[in-house]
């Protein structure tokens, strides 16, 4: 028959295993990290970028060419690069964040895994597109309009609409995407637009979503998947930030035509930051100076981001929206972020809940 | 009145004829199997009749086809008269034995046995009293509620049978059933089967490798080899008269002679061998100076000790205690010889000279072929 | 401080743990030897899922339960929309359940029981979704049937919204059945024929047969995949978010409250309450695989198998062909669409986006994912296969717990051990002043954070080998192994020598299993990505979350192709006549 262990050799597994976890668990050191200093620094710079694949590598690339400092880097969304950050929080794993909406970047200052740092270069950039305290910069802006297919519009025999009003046009029933706010940035800077419209009335924000209610196919999850719906026709209008909707037509999507409302429209600034207890700071201060110069700044759209840059300076491309031309609402992140949890959950109560006739 | 309802008595047993049954398997790239080779057979209502034959000699082929869970490709098998052969297996009215019982394991024991008689929607009265008589004279009564697999070999052996038995099919098919049982268990089960087959005089099929089995319950054997029918026949002629010699040897143990046969008369045939003229009944086929075997069974020489002139010696001899067997060496080759009931003081030893005596009366002619 | 035990306690554990054989002085130092190494290899095996599983899952759970979590359990427990979510995932899990099962039983019934024409080719087309990229079969959904597909669109003229509930369900089932399309085929084949001869016997119809014979019968055997799937589907993370729609579930809730809302906290809470049906699924189904099928009771099964030749045969067989048309058509779309410009829009042929795979930057995602793949798969293989060895044959009650640690890994969703990595492996882990384990996610870590994502493959193809391993143990008769003990091998060397050969197909599956899981696998190693590891799955996720479908669709491609390349090397290493030894054979019996 199988030979069997004995009963001590039995009772010894749990043991065993016991003895393993406390070995693995012993204690995690939570004591000083780096202290970054210049001497420690590898002439390397790792970043958690925000932005898309490409958008990364060719960053990545025009540093290494403009100052010589190898960069690598990781593309993560918002959200997970703020958990790699806070898990690195002893032991820091990334040196730069770079890319992504700011209230990521300010949902990290708070818990204090950003390094203050107020760049040269980042005098040359808005106030509006910058932390105060120098807890990150901004690096590109990406304005909310709306993501239209012109085909699907002839159709349905509507024209695009240039309003926040005309999205409510019954004609547009099940036809309008947007973004669930409490799982996309995008989406809750469209929410936070209407509340400033409103002049700060968080009802009247709400009560408008809820007349685009019937219109709208669904709440996706991704901030950008309403721009892949338009792209493929299964809805008219999406609301999204207008560079996704540029580059899915750019993708070969050519019914695609970007409009914005003219009441005002929100926007997102993408930031830059140095992470505290960065192995490399040296390095990584470098990437930051040059992260904001205007050469930088012109790297986007040359690998199909078409973000408008911070910087003034920089040149712009034709398929960039010319945020002169625009009617901007005053968006204040921080602000917005405060009440973020309270306002999603009564969206999603008040609104997503409804039935849509 | 119960008994007769749920059981079948005799004028409902049905009398089975297989003519010319013949099943080949064609298998691409190979030759085709001939597994079953122009069997015909009558099966006389309420009859019992095993099929036996080495593995492979096409006896569960042969009982399949029967059934209808197999296809002949060619011959009949009639029921009654009625040529069944379109008839699936659902619609024949024969049931079966299995192997491997094939109980079905979600049901009990009394739903195993209902099983066949739900599916041909009698009355729940009805259904209830057959299960009472089929557990009681099955000696199942009080495992009624049982699971098959908290049941013994035999126990379950018992509920196939009911199972089979309850649906008062006109023939009974057994496909080796008692494979599974130690050879304890399977001598009183085959008691068993005997006694309630006679009993109810249903027509029986049995397919067996088992030769003791063969004997001991049957009306008629039939020996298969290759796919035909060596002989089939009462136990006592397949064993005394066997038609081949592949059946003599099948069948117990035999010695062979060779004999040419002088004359043939009412008796058999004259024949001579360890020196002795000799009638011998003899298979009809046997003509006089053809090539023949006398076929003689271990237990029916005698044996004695000749210190001069016997016609052999001992080559070996092997204590059972009930019986001595010995190797005899003659002049017409090595003899098994079976000396039951041995006494102590005339045990033989090796190398002693024998006289070796045949009694014609329990001998057979046969042809060499 | 393995030895520590070991030294510490010497006499009791090499005092009976071996096979009981003759007494005797010359036989007493051989039996040490043989019980150390099956102690060493029940040590490497506590270790793995120790290190791989247990903790990381205690580390979620520290988080989920800390002070700041409490209030969210209260906040969870009386809010509409997370019940609604609770919900949604609970009638998610369960149709997935039934409808996966229910074509897995379709092919595995049309396989052994139709006589239909073209049965192979149906059985390999069941088994492509066993390597389902994420996303491709989602995205190719949308493609297809979505409120603009290309067949319910263009062709049937419908406009259909496949978002929400029923294009989960149509792309889970479709993406899962396999795993019970096998089990069951299986299950099926064991089935004595005998028992449905018996039924024909005793005049019972074809239809009746099936609803009271062979239902039953495979009754508990449904129950088995089942549960399976309904983990798996509740589980999956990348068809939520593809093909979710409104409809949200806890896998995508809780990535979603890391990617959208910054908050971990909460991403733990919803990761705890997912983690809650998942093992008490997962433990229903071990209570269900403990209760055996009693498919024979005693016996060889005999009799052969009655294939339906009736016009029955025909709408069934049609109902198969249907959904491996679908199957084909997904599949084909992926494959397109990797070579056309924008599928569905612009058809022009282009080998830009294979291109950008093979020579631009997916050329390193390739090398580094096959690498580590390939690392992983003979590990979780064996160590799948010992462990079932041990749970089968050695540790007959402690094996139990050993084997379910090893399978917690794919009870566990991805996205929660994900997290347990990054939570348990990102900080250096330090006894005193002493650096026991430095940290290993994360590109400074040890070997660029490679050794988390080899880590979190083994744990997650472990239960492939250990299912299969298991399965085939149980069948093997334990006398083979004891006639070599007998001669005075060793366990370990038994295993190698005897056994190991005779489960070499259970081997071959097990490896094929891994090999596809590690290839594909997206949730737990989302979070453990470095710059020095890049992995195709991330990569898929990215050019997808971009919109970016034909590059997504080519990854997908090449994806697939390097598991079937992977499935044909292992063949040929494993062997492919490898056949199942079976025990039962019938020349005992002959003889008696």
């Amino acid at each position: 028959m199988t030979p069997p262990l004995n009963g001590r050799a039995r009772r010894s597994l749990p043991a065993l295993a016991g003895v393993i976890a406390l070995a693995v668990t012993g204690c995690a050191r939570t004591s000083t990290g780096p202290a970054g200093t210049a001497a420690a620094d590898t002439g390397k710079v790792t970043v958690a970028c925000g932005a898309t694949e490409e958008w990364c590598a060719a960053m990545a690339e025009g540093f290494a060419t403009a100052t010589g400092v190898k960069a690598e880097f990781v593309r993560l969304s918002s959200g997970e690069a703020l958990t790699r950050i806070q898990a690195g929080r002893a032991n820091a794993e990334f040196d730069v964040w770079h890319g992504g909406p700011a209230d990521g970047y300010a949902a990290a200052s708070d818990q204090g895994l950003l390094e203050d740092y107020v760049s040269p270069n980042a005098a040359a950039i808005p106030d509006r597109y910058k932390d105060r305290t120098g807890a990150w910069t901004g690096v590109y802006v990406g304005v909310l309009g709306f993501c239209n297919n012109t085909k699907v519009l002839g159709e349905k025999g509507v024209t695009a609409p240039g309003s926040w009003q005309g999205l409510l046009n019954p004609a547009l029933k099940q036809n309008v995407g947007i973004a669930h706010p409490s799982t996309s940035g995008t989406a809750y800077t469209a929410l936070w637009t209407q509340v400033l419209l409103n002049g700060g009335d968080k009802d009247g924000a709400l009560a408008y979503m809820r007349k685009l209610h019937p219109n709208v196919l669904q709440y996706s999850k991704s901030g950008a998947a309403p721009a892949q719906q338009v792209a493929r026709g299964e809805i008219g209008v999406g609301v999204v930030f207008s560079h996704d909707c540029v580059a899915t037509r750019e993708q070969g999507f050519t019914d695609l035509e970007v409009t914005f409302p003219a009441e005002g429209t929100g926007y997102e600034v993408g930031g830059v930051a140095l992470v505290k207890g960065a192995h490399n700071p040296v390095s990584a201060k470098k990437y930051i100076d040059w992260a904001l110069t205007a050469a930088a700044q012109e790297i986007g759209p040359s690998v199909k981001s078409y973000q408008a840059p911070t910087n003034p300076g920089a040149k712009k491309s034709d398929k960039t929206v010319d945020l002169t031309t625009l009617k901007l609402v005053e968006y204040d992140s921080v602000a917005a972020g405060a009440v973020k949890s309270v306002l999603t959950r009564r969206f999603d109560t008040e609104v997503a809940q409804a039935p849509k006739d | 009145m119960t008994a007769t309802r749920v059981t079948t008595d005799s004028e409902s047993a049905g009398r089975l004829h297989l003519d010319r049954l013949t099943k080949t398997f064609e298998s691409r790239g190979t030759a085709p199997v001939v597994a079953v080779d122009a069997v015909t057979l009558d099966v006389a209502p309420g009859e019992f009749i095993t099929l036996l034959g080495p593995s492979g000699c096409g006896k569960t082929t042969t009982l399949r086809i029967v059934a209808g869970l197999e296809e002949a490709t060619g011959g009949h098998v009639r029921l009654d008269g009625d040529v069944i052969d379109a008839l699936p297996a659902q619609r024949r009215p024969m049931a079966m034995v299995f192997q491997s019982y094939a109980l079905f394991p979600h049901l009990t024991v009394s739903e195993n046995i209902a099983y066949g008689l739900r599916t041909q929607r009698r009355g729940k009265d009805e259904t209830e009293a057959a299960i009472k008589i089929a557990l009681t004279s099955m000696n199942l009564l009080g495992l009624e509620n049982r699971s098959p697999h908290e049941l013994s070999g035999g126990q379950q052996q018992r509920v196939a049978l009911a199972r089979a038995l309850v649906v008062q099919p006109k023939v009974l098919l057994f496909d080796e059933p008692l494979s599974n049982l130690d050879a304890k268990l399977r001598g009183a089960m085959r008691a068993e089967i005997r006694r309630i087959q006679r009993r109810l005089g249903i027509t029986s099929l049995y397919v067996t490798h088992d030769q003791d089995e063969a004997m001991t319950m049957s009306d008629r054997v039939v020996v298969m080899n290759k796919g035909r029918i060596e002989q089939a026949a009462a136990p006592a002629d397949i064993y005394f008269r066997p038609a081949t010699v592949f059946v003599a040897d099948f069948i117990g143990r035999a010695n062979f002679i060779e004999v040419v046969p002088e004359r043939m008369d009412a008796d058999g045939t004259v024949i001579s061998a360890l020196g002795r003229e000799m009638t011998v009944a003899a298979h009809p086929d046997v003509r006089a100076n053809g090539a023949a075997y006398l076929m003689v069974r271990p237990e029916t020489l005698s044996l004695a000790a000749a210190p001069e002139g016997g016609v052999g010696s001992v080559l070996r001899s092997t204590f059972h205690g009930h019986s001595v067997d010995y190797e005899v060496e003659t002049n017409a080759g090595t003899l098994a010889v079976t000396v039951p009931g041995p006494e102590p003081r005339r045990l033989l030893a090796e190398g002693t000279n024998v006289t070796v005596t045949i009694d014609p009366g329990r001998a057979y002619v046969l042809n060499k072929d | 401080m393995t030895t520590l035990t070991h030294s510490s306690d010497p006499p009791p554990l090499t005092g009976a743990a071996g096979p009981p054989g003759p007494p005797g002085p010359g036989r007493r130092p051989r039996r040490r030897r043989r019980e150390l190494s099956v102690l060493l290899a029940i040590a490497a095996c506590v270790v793995l899922v120790t290190i791989g599983t247990v903790f990381p899952i205690g580390a979620v759970l520290a988080s989920a339960f800390s002070a700041e979590a409490m209030p969210r359990y209260a906040e969870f427990f009386t809010s509409a929309v997370d019940l609604r979510i609770l919900w949604n995932t609970l009638v998610l899990g369960l149709l997935v359940g039934l409808a996966g099962t229910a074509i897995g039983f379709l092919f595995a019934f049309v396989q052994t029981r139709l006589d239909v024409p073209g049965k192979r080719v149906l059985h390999l087309i069941a088994l492509v979704p066993v390597i389902s990229p994420p996303f491709a079969v989602a995205t190719a959904t949308i493609v297809l049937f979505g409120r603009r597909g290309l067949i319910t669109h263009d062709l049937l003229g419908l406009e259909y919204d496949i978002y929400g509930l029923d294009g989960l369900v149509f792309v889970l089932a479709l993406s899962l059945f396999p795993v019970a399309y096998l089990g069951l085929l299986g299950m099926m084949r064991g089935l004595d024929p005998a028992m449905e001869e018996a039924a024909m016997t005793l005049g019972a119809s074809r239809w009746r047969i099936f609803r009271t014979v062979m239902l039953p019968l495979l009754a508990p055997g449904l129950a088995a995949p089942f549960l399976l799937l309904f983990v798996e589907a509740i589980a999956d993370l990348a068809n939520p978010l593809v093909v979710g729609g409104d409809y949200t579930v806890l896998a995508s809730r809780a990535y979603l409250a890391i990617t959208g809302e910054y908050d971990t906290t909460s991403a733990s809470v919803y990761s705890l309450i997912l983690l809650v049906p998942s093992i008490g699924v997962f433990l229903a189904q071990r209570y269900w695989l403990s209760r055996k099928v009693r498919t024979t009771i005693t016996g060889k099964p005999s009799g052969s198998v009655h294939l339906i030749t009736g016009w029955v045969r025909w709408p069934v067989y049609g109902l198969a062909v249907l959904v491996a048309l679908v199957i084909v058509a997904l599949y084909g779309t992926v494959i397109a669409g990797g070579v056309t410009r924008v599928f569905g829009v612009d058809y022009t042929l282009t080998f830009a986006h294979l291109h950008e795979v093979l020579l631009g930057v997916g050329r390193e995602a390739i090398a580094d994912t096959a690498t580590l793949a390939i690392v992983a798969t003979p590990i979780a293989s064996v160590f799948g296969l010992v462990i079932a060895w041990l749970a089968v044959r050695h540790l007959p009650r402690a094996g139990g717990w050993l084997d379910f640690a090893g399978t917690l890994g794919v009870a566990v969703p991805g996205t929660v051990l994900g997290i347990g990595y990054l939570l348990a492996y990102r900080p250096d882990r330090y006894a005193g002043d002493f650096l026991v384990l430095p940290g290993l996610v994360g590109g400074s870590a040890v070997a660029g954070g490679s050794i988390a994502i080899v880590l979190a493959y083994i744990v997650r193809s472990v239960p492939a080998g250990l299912r299969t391993g298991t399965a085939a143990l149980s069948q093997l008769h334990p006398s083979l192994e004891e006639a070599s003990t007998d001669l005075g091998a060793g366990p370990m060397r038994t295993f190698r020598k005897v056994t190991l050969p005779l489960i070499r197909p259970a081997l071959l599956t097990g490896l094929s299993y891994s090999f596809a899981r590690c290839m594909t696998s997206i949730s737990t190693i989302i979070l453990l990505v470095t710059p020095g590891t890049r992995i195709i799955t991330s990569q898929i996720l990215s050019a997808a979350s971009t919109g970016r479908y034909g590059v997504a669709f080519a990854y997908c491609t090449v994806l697939t192709a390097i598991v079937l390349a992977g499935f044909g090397v292992i063949r040929l290493l494993v062997g492919r006549n490898a056949t199942l030894h079976r025990v039962a054979g019938s020349t005992e019996r002959h003889k008696r």
